[in-house]
């Protein structure tokens, strides 16, 4: 039978504290990012027009079929190469996951508001309103509400990408965990806490969504 | 019928891919004029109605809408495609109820009929919902004013439609296939409404096969099939006395 020592690690809280810190961090940055590009790549990508269009499906496209760990690694080293600039690790790792989460978002916005009706448009259209009226106040109000459910889940998966941080030395929960398991050889407690410091971080999320869903379902 | 024409359809023409599903239409209809389009399925009505108000763009031929061409300019000889701001005031003043309803469900009843006026309008939200409130009345829905369209019958959600067509205050109504996808109780109601609309001189273009509406109310019944008009007629004509073998076919079946 394994004797836990959770006492360990209670006595080295500040170190969860910090990484969460730059757990939430990392998150903050890349959800920023994720939510102005997405609305930025979701609007191209329905534009009427083929030169908006291709590039944004092409980004998408790239983003999306390669691992968010190659694109994180790839910035960090690549871009003192070919533009001459080193980006600290925090911010490789925040804009990588910015870049990455834009894709992600982008797709979940372009499908909730092709999922509305048609016809939901050609309503609007027919009381003499604008395609940015028509947007703003007939076809996102819905298409937000089916997109919150897809929404939180990539939210709650960015938390957890960003544990990739630690391959590049960045002192979010993982990489914080990991330096102490080699001062307190206790690997097991130490694991399950930062386990525990996600779920904590992650469960609030999952329920705030749970609660907007109830909360439409009853009010239409 | 001396008025003067508020829609003038000049050899439209309209593709989908190679099919060609209007072959070439002409079609007048004058202010306070009532007009029914029936057809198989197939032959075009729906697309002629939603070219009327530029729903669907059209390949060649015209489209009036008082006196006014719906959806493109000339320039330079050239056709181009009119601004947004151009096709939409031309929206603004032609109602248009849909065999789907779309009501938009996130907004009660009320503010279904009041978002044109608001919006499109800019009128103040006091004046809006005045007129609002008359639109509701009119089609006997008063009550439903703050329900949400999921809460209530097909047939209110119809009835509420085409109040939310009449408070843009239009210049002709109109309908696509406003009862098709009704239960049979339900249809009644929405007729109703729609037959005092046509007694107050509402200028309507009703693509329906309620041939019993287009007998009480209708100015001229028009037929539709393979993409055009093959025969129109007042009530009387049309339905006593056919001169197409494929009308007569047509009413066979729906009249059964």
């Amino acid at each position: 039978m394994y004797n836990w020592h959770f006492e360990v690690v209670w006595d080295y809280q500040g170190v969860f504290y910090h990484g969460a810190l730059v757990t939430a961090q990392l998150t903050g940055f890349a959800f920023t990012i994720g939510i102005l590009g997405g609305l930025l790549i979701a609007f191209s990508r329905l534009s009427r027009f083929r030169v908006v269009r291709l590039p944004a499906a092409f980004y998408v496209e790239i983003f999306r079929s390669t691992p968010a760990l190659v694109q994180l690694v790839w910035i960090y080293y690549a871009m003192p190469i070919l533009m001459g600039v080193q980006l600290s690790a925090f911010v490789s790792v925040a804009v990588g996951l910015g870049l990455h989460t834009i894709a992600d978002f982008g797709e979940i916005f372009r499908a909730g508001i092709l999922s509305i009706d048609r016809g939901q448009t050609d309503a609007a259209k027919a009381v003499g309103m604008q395609y940015r009226q028509t947007m703003w106040r007939i076809i996102l109000p819905q298409a937000v509400r089916r997109m919150v459910p897809p929404f939180m889940n990539e939210t709650a998966n960015l938390v957890k990408l960003t544990t990739l941080g630690s391959i590049l030395a960045v002192y979010e929960l993982l990489h914080a965990s990991n330096n102490l398991i080699t001062t307190t050889y206790r690997p097991l407690e130490v694991y399950s806490a930062v386990a525990i410091a996600f779920a904590i971080i992650i469960y609030p999320i999952i329920y705030f969504s749970r609660q907007l869903e109830k909360y439409w379902e009853k009010k239409s | 019928m001396s008025d003067p024409p508020i829609i003038v359809v000049r050899n439209l023409k309209k593709s989908f891919g190679d099919l060609e599903v209007l072959t070439g239409i002409n079609l007048e209809i004058s202010a306070g004029e009532v007009v029914v389009i029936v057809g198989p399925s197939g032959s075009g009505k729906t697309t002629l109605l939603r070219c009327l108000n530029f729903l669907e763009e059209y390949d060649s031929g015209e489209v009036f809408f008082d006196g006014q061409l719906v959806g493109y300019q000339d320039k330079d000889g050239r056709r181009i495609r009119d601004a947004e701001a151009t096709i939409s005031s031309i929206r603004a003043q032609m109602g248009m109820v849909f065999q789907h309803f779309y009501l938009w469900p996130h907004k009660t009843v009320l503010q279904n009929v009041i978002e044109g006026p608001l919006v499109v309008k800019k009128f103040p939200q006091v004046k809006a919902k005045e007129l609002g409130t008359a639109m509701l009345e009119k089609v006997g829905l008063i009550d439903k004013a703050n329900i949400y369209p999921s809460k209530i019958s097909g047939g209110q959600v119809q009835r509420a439609a085409i109040a939310r067509a009449l408070a843009m205050e239009p210049l002709a109504l109109l309908f696509d296939e406003p009862t098709s996808a009704l239960d049979p109780e339900l249809v009644g109601e929405v007729l109703d409404v729609m037959k005092q609309l046509a007694r107050e001189g509402t200028t309507m273009v009703v693509v329906s096969h309620e041939i019993g509406f287009a007998r009480e109310v209708a100015d001229r019944i028009v037929m539709m099939d393979e993409g055009n008009i093959i025969e129109q007629g007042t009530p009387e004509e049309f339905l006593q006395n056919p001169k197409q073998e494929r009308t007569r076919n047509f009413l066979s079946k729906v009249l059964h």
